[in-house]
C-alpha cells in the first residue's frame, strides 16, 4: 500500500495540508486538485493547490503545486494528504479504511526491544501539531475510530492537551485511541490535566510487559519506567479513564506471562481491556532478533493460561496479530483481525485455507520472520 | 516506514543488558507479611492485602535471614518483589497502589450497614426441635411486629449511608405476617427514591404457607425468596418438625411454584446443620444439584453449637462439622471436574478474599465484624440487635448485645453509641491476640458475639474457639486443595468471577 | 550451664537463649498452648529463659504425645521469632500504608526518576 509519493514542489512554503479530488464540483480552499493528464482550468484561487503528473510547464498557475509525480492511483476522493517543500506527498487520512492514525512525534523516552517506530532525538512536535491541526479540522465528522500514536504523544506538552480538546471539539462522535507508555501520568497533575478535558471517547492503550520491574524496564530499555508506568495508571485511573493494556508477546515477555496476568487482574483490575500482542518484524525487532524470536507455537501454552485467566475473571481480552493456525482451538474467539489493511499480508500457503477470512493474517514486513508452523486449514465438511 | 539497519543506531540509544536495569540494592527490605505452616512440605505467606505464595517449608526463614538471591532465585525474588513480599528501598515504590488496594479491600466500610433484618413476627407453624423462637398462637398481637415499629425501624434503615440496602423479613415464619410485608414494602418503594436508595427485598420463608398471591406480589416488587433446604427428605423432615411430617415436601412444592412465578433465580435456599446433617455430606449435596441449585451454602453455624460454653464439646462438633463440610465440598468439586457447575458458598467468600483484589463484606466473616456495620436487627417487640446471633441470645435472656429500642433510641445512639463501639473494638481482627500475628487474618474475620456466647468474653481466647478452629481449617484446606490440584485452582477461579 | 530441652516428670521443659529470642515470641508463641497446657515462662539463668508446659488434667495427653508437643514447641519458637524479626523491621512501613490507604493524599509518594527524552521534557 502506496502512503507516499514525491514530485517536484512549486510554491510550497512549509507544508500544505488539504484533501484531494479530480472533481471540479467540489473544489474548496482546502482542497488539492489531482490533475491527471489534463491541465486543470478552473479560477485557481479556489483549491489549496495542485497535483499533477505533468510537468510545470503545463501549468500557468501561482497555487503551492507538486509536479512530476509518478502516480495517483492510491489516492480516493476525500482523502487528505500533507505537501511539503521538497515535494513529499504523504497519506494522513484515507476515507476508506478503519485505521487511520494522528501522529504526534517521532520523540519517545522510551527505547523499546521491538519498537516498531524508533524514535528520532529531534524536536518535530510543534510542526506536526500545525499539521495535525489542520488534519483534524479536515476529517469527516463520521470518522469512527482514529488512532493517536508515535513515539509517546505525552511528550507534547501542553499541545497533547489542547489536540485532544480538539479531536473532542471537532470529531464528538469519533472513537479516540491513544497510545502511549503512560509514564508522564506518574506525574498526578498530567492525569488530572487530562481528566479535566473529560473525554469519554478516549482510550488509553498502555503496555506492560512483566510484573517485575527490572524485566519491564530491560524491555523498554529505560529506568523506572515500570514504577511509572504502574502509578500513572493508578492516577488515570483515579480519575476513571479508560484503560487498555497491551503486552507484546516474545522471549522476554513470555516467561512471566501468566504472573504478568495476574498482576494485571490484582493490580489494574479497572482494565477495560487487556491484548496480547504477537511479534512485529520491523523497526528495531531485527536488530533484537535473537532476544526476541520465539516461534509463537511455542508459547501457546502461557498464552492460554493468561489469556484464559483473565478472560475468566471477566475482563476482555484480544489477540492481535497471530494467525488462527497457531492458537489452540479455545483462544479463536480471542483473536482479532487487527492488522492495518496496509500492512496487512497473508502467505501463499494462506490461499487455500478455509479461515483465511476469519484470520487476521501477518504483518507485510512478517512474511519474512514467521512461525514454521502456519498451515491451510482444510475445507471443513459438513456432516449431514 | 524504513527497517533500522544495526550500525545506524545511535549511541545514546544503544541498548542495555538485562543487569544495567537492577537497581543494584545490596540488600532487600522485608515488607509487612505472615505465613503459616500449610502441611509438612510447604508454608504460606500472606501479604498485607491478601496476596499469597505457597512456597517450600523453610523459604521464609531464607527470606527474614537474607539468604534469597537475585540472581541463584531469580524467579522466586521476582515473585516476592512483584507481589510485594519484599521491597529494595524501605519504603517501595509503589507503596501507594498498595494502600490503594489496602483501602479497597476495606471499602466495604464506607457502605455501612446494608442488611436490615426485620422480625415481622415470631408465630411459625412448625417445630423444629432446635429452634428458640415460638410456636403457633393466635396472639398476633403479641408476636407480630407493630406497624408503629415498622415505621420506626424503616426510618432508622432510611438514614444507613449505604445507596444500596437490602431489607429481609424473618420471623418465625415470614409469611404469616404477610400483610406486615406489604405493607412494609410499599412504605419503603415510596420512600426509597427521595433517600438515593437502591432497594432489595428479600423473605426468608419455610415455603409451606406459600401461595400464588403471595409470589404475585413478590414478583411485581421483584422480592427475593430464601427458603430453607436442610437436604433430602429424611433430613429435612427429621430436622423440621410439622405435625403432618411433609416439610421436605412442602418446601419443593414451593420452590418449583416460586421457580415458576418469580424465575429460577429468584429463589435461594440456605441448609441448617445439625447433627443429623453431618452424617449426610453427599446426600445434601446431591439433594441440592437434584432441585436444580448450583450453589450451596455450607454454613459452620449449627443452631445451638454455638450458644453452649462446653469447650469440649464445642470442639469435638467442630471437628466433625470439619470433615462434613471437606467431603461435601471435595464432592462439589467432583461436579466441576465432570464439566458441571456447582459452587459452595462459603468456600467462595474466602476464595474471593484470596484470588480478587475486591472488598468482601460478608457479615459473619469481616473485620471488622459486620454486626452492625453491615447488618442490623429490628425485633418483632421493637428492640434492637446487634445481628441474628444476638437476638437468638436474647431469647435465652442475655441482653448483651442488645443496642436499644426503637422507640427510645436514635440512630446515632444504636449505631455509634457506646455499646455499639464496645462490641465493634472487640471485632477488629488485627488487634485480637492470636488474630494479630495469623497468616489468616485477611481472609478471617472476628464474631465477639460467637466469642461471648461460647468463651463468656467478647474478646475470646482463640486457642479454644471454634470460630478460629473452623476457619483456621477451612481457610488453610483451601489453600492445599488449590496448591495440590491446578485444576481445582481453575475451578475456584470460576467461583469467584464477579457476575454483574 | 547448659540447659537441655527435655520432659520431666510430664512437665516439657524448653529454653530459649534471651538474644536469640524475643520475650513477645515467647509469650505469642505460648498462648497457642493455653488450652491444653499450664504454661510459665521463668528465667533459668541470665540469659535463658525457661518455658514450662504442663498438661492440664482435662487434656488427656498421651504419654508418646508428650514428645510430639515438645517438638513442636521448639518448631513454634523458631516460627514465632521470625514472626516478631518481621514485624519489628515491618511495622513503620505498615503504620505508613495504612496511613495512606486512609488518607486523601496528603501522603502520596513523589514521582521516582527521570522521564525525559534526549530532546528534553519537564511535566508542568
Amino acid at each position: 500500500m502506496i502512503l507516499r509519493v514525491k514530485g517536484k514542489a512549486h510554491n510550497v512554503e512549509t507544508f500544505v495540508v488539504g484533501k484531494v479530488t479530480r472533481d471540479y464540483n467540489r473544489l474548496d480552499s482546502d482542497t488539492f486538485f489531482i490533475a491527471e493528464n489534463l491541465t486543470p482550468e478552473f479560477a485557481f484561487d479556489s483549491a489549496c493547490g495542485i497535483l499533477t503528473n505533468l510537468d510545470y510547464h503545463n501549468l500557468n498557475s501561482s497555487l503551492p503545486a507538486v509536479f512530476s509525480v509518478s502516480s495517483f492511483d492510491h489516492l480516493n476522493e476525500g482523502d487528505i494528504v500533507s505537501v511539503n517543500s521538497l515535494g513529499n506527498i504523504r497519506t494522513l487520512y484515507r476515507v476508506n479504511s478503519y485505521h487511520n492514525i494522528i501522529f504526534a512525534t517521532e520523540r519517545c523516552n522510551s527505547n523499546c526491544l521491538m519498537c516498531s517506530q524508533p524514535p528520532k532525538d529531534k524536536n518535530d512536535i510543534p510542526e506536526l501539531y500545525k499539521i495535525n491541526q489542520k488534519l483534524i479540522s479536515l476529517i469527516p465528522k463520521d470518522c469512527f475510530e482514529l488512532c493517536i500514536t508515535g513515539g509517546e504523544p505525552t511528550l507534547m506538552g501542553d499541545l497533547f492537551f489542547q489536540l485532544l480538546e480538539q479531536l473532542k471539539e471537532e470529531l464528538p462522535n469519533t472513537e479516540i485511541h491513544l497510545l502511549t507508555n503512560g509514564r508522564s501520568f506518574a506525574w498526578p497533575q498530567i492525569a488530572e490535566r487530562l481528566a479535566q478535558i473529560d473525554y469519554k471517547r478516549l482510550m488509553l492503550g498502555v503496555p506492560v510487559y512483566a510484573d517485575y520491574y527490572q524485566v519491564h524496564d530491560y524491555i523498554v530499555q529505560a529506568k523506572d519506567a515500570f514504577f511509572q508506568t504502574i502509578s500513572g495508571l493508578h492516577n488515570l485511573a483515579s480519575y476513571s479513564q479508560r484503560i487498555e493494556i497491551r503486552v507484546v508477546l516474545h522471549k522476554q515477555s513470555i516467561p512471566r506471562l501468566t504472573r504478568l496476568a495476574k498482576y494485571i487482574y490484582k493490580n489494574l483490575p479497572f482494565a477495560e481491556h487487556v491484548t496480547f500482542m504477537g511479534l512485529e518484524f520491523i523497526g528495531y525487532t531485527p536488530h533484537n532478533i535473537e532476544k526476541l524470536w520465539v516461534d509463537p507455537v511455542e508459547y501457546m501454552e502461557e498464552l492460554e493460561e493468561a489469556v484464559e485467566f483473565l478472560s475468566g475473571q471477566g475482563i476482555r481480552v484480544s489477540i492481535y496479530n497471530t494467525q488462527l493456525c497457531l492458537l489452540p482451538q479455545n483462544l479463536w474467539q480471542y483473536a482479532r483481525k487487527s492488522i492495518s489493511d496496509w500492512k496487512n499480508s497473508y502467505l501463499p500457503e494462506c490461499s487455500s485455507c478455509s479461515k483465511l477470512n476469519a484470520c487476521g493474517g501477518l504483518f507485510t514486513w512478517n512474511l519474512d520472520k514467521h512461525s514454521n508452523y502456519i498451515k491451510a486449514f482444510a475445507e471443513e465438511i459438513s456432516i449431514v | 516506514m524504513s527497517i533500522i539497519e544495526a550500525k545506524s543506531v545511535k549511541k545514546s540509544r544503544k541498548f542495555s543488558e538485562l543487569e544495567f536495569f537492577d537497581n543494584n540494592s545490596e540488600q532487600y527490605f522485608l515488607l509487612p507479611f505472615k505465613f503459616h505452616r500449610l502441611n509438612t512440605n510447604k508454608e504460606v505467606l500472606v501479604n498485607e492485602v491478601g496476596d499469597l505464595l505457597v512456597l517450600p517449608t523453610g523459604t521464609v526463614s531464607r527470606i527474614v535471614n537474607r539468604q534469597i538471591s537475585k540472581s541463584l532465585d531469580f524467579e522466586l525474588y521476582g515473585d516476592l518483589l512483584a507481589n510485594f513480599f519484599i521491597a529494595e528501598t524501605q519504603i517501595p515504590p509503589l507503596i501507594d497502589v498498595l494502600a490503594t488496594r489496602y483501602r479497597t479491600k476495606k471499602s466495604f466500610l464506607d457502605r455501612f450497614t446494608a442488611l436490615h433484618i426485620f422480625v415481622v413476627s415470631l408465630r411459625c407453624e412448625h417445630t423444629c426441635h432446635y429452634c428458640q423462637v415460638s410456636r403457633v398462637t393466635q396472639d398476633k398481637g403479641k408476636f407480630d411486629m407493630s406497624w408503629e415499629h415498622i415505621d420506626k425501624g424503616i426510618n432508622l434503615m432510611m438514614q444507613s449511608p449505604n445507596e444500596y440496602i437490602t431489607m429481609e423479613f424473618q420471623g418465625g415464619e415470614a409469611l404469616l405476617a404477610f400483610e406486615s410485608i406489604v405493607y412494609a414494602v410499599t412504605k419503603v418503594k415510596n420512600l426509597a427514591p427521595k433517600f438515593n436508595k437502591k432497594m432489595n427485598y428479600v423473605i426468608c420463608t419455610n415455603l409451606a404457607v406459600m401461595t400464588k398471591e403471595i409470589l404475585d406480589f413478590c414478583k411485581i416488587h421483584n422480592i427475593l425468596i430464601s427458603s430453607s433446604l436442610d437436604g433430602p427428605d429424611y433430613v429435612h423432615n427429621q430436622n423440621r418438625h410439622r405435625p403432618e411430617k411433609n416439610s421436605y415436601e412442602l418446601t419443593i412444592q414451593g420452590i418449583e411454584l416460586t421457580r415458576e412465578i418469580l424465575g429460577r433465580d429468584r429463589v435461594s435456599a440456605l441448609m441448617t446443620t445439625t447433627n443429623l446433617s453431618l452424617e449426610h455430606p453427599i446426600e445434601i449435596v446431591e439433594e441440592y444439584y437434584r432441585q436444580g441449585f448450583r450453589s450451596i451454602f455450607l454454613r459452620p453455624i449449627s443452631p445451638y453449637g454455638f450458644a453452649v460454653r462446653n469447650e469440649r464439646k464445642n470442639k469435638y462438633e467442630t471437628e466433625k462439622f470439619l470433615n462434613f463440610y471437606k467431603t461435601a465440598l471435595n464432592h462439589i468439586i467432583q461436579y466441576n471436574l465432570n464439566g458441571e457447575y456447582f459452587s459452595e458458598d462459603y468456600a467462595t467468600i474466602i476464595l474471593r478474599k484470596i484470588l480478587t483484589p475486591f472488598p468482601v463484606g460478608y457479615v459473619d466473616l469481616n473485620s471488622p465484624t459486620g454486626s452492625i456495620t453491615n447488618v442490623i436487627v429490628f425485633n418483632y417487640d421493637g428492640a434492637i440487635y446487634a445481628s441474628d446471633e444476638s437476638r437468638m441470645l436474647a431469647e435465652m435472656k442475655d441482653y448483651t448485645f442488645k443496642l436499644g429500642h426503637l422507640n427510645t433510641h436514635t440512630y446515632q445512639e444504636i449505631f455509634y453509641g457506646e455499646q455499639a463501639q464496645k462490641i465493634v473494638e472487640c471485632g477488629i481482627n488485627e488487634s485480637l491476640p492470636g488474630c494479630a500475628d495469623c497468616a489468616f487474618q485477611t481472609y478471617c474475620g472476628a464474631d465477639p458475639i460467637h466469642n461471648h456466647a461460647t468463651q463468656g468474653d467478647m474478646f475470646g481466647y482463640r486457642p479454644t474457639s471454634t470460630f478460629c478452629q473452623k476457619n483456621m481449617e477451612i481457610i488453610r484446606y483451601l489453600i492445599e486443595l488449590m496448591d495440590s490440584d491446578k485444576r481445582i485452582a481453575k475451578i475456584f477461579e470460576s467461583w469467584v468471577k464477579p457476575r454483574h | 550451664m547448659i540447659h537441655i530441652n527435655q520432659i520431666k516428670d510430664g512437665e516439657i521443659l524448653v529454653f530459649a537463649n534471651t538474644v536469640l529470642f524475643s520475650k513477645d515470641a515467647i509469650f505469642k508463641c505460648l498462648y497457642w498452648y493455653g488450652d491444653k497446657f499450664h504454661t510459665n515462662v521463668s528465667f533459668a539463668d541470665s540469659e535463658t529463659y525457661c518455658l514450662s508446659l504442663k498438661p492440664l488434667s482435662n487434656a488427656s495427653i498421651k504419654q508418646d504425645e508428650i514428645n510430639l508437643y515438645l517438638q513442636k514447641l521448639e518448631r513454634d519458637l523458631i516460627d514465632f521469632q521470625l514472626r516478631d524479626t518481621i514485624v519489628r523491621e515491618t511495622h513503620n512501613v505498615r503504620d505508613l500504608l495504612v496511613a495512606k490507604a486512609f488518607s486523601n493524599g496528603e501522603f502520596d509518594e513523589d514521582p521516582i526518576g527521570l522521564i525525559s527524552d534526549p530532546v528534553g521534557f519537564v511535566p508542568l
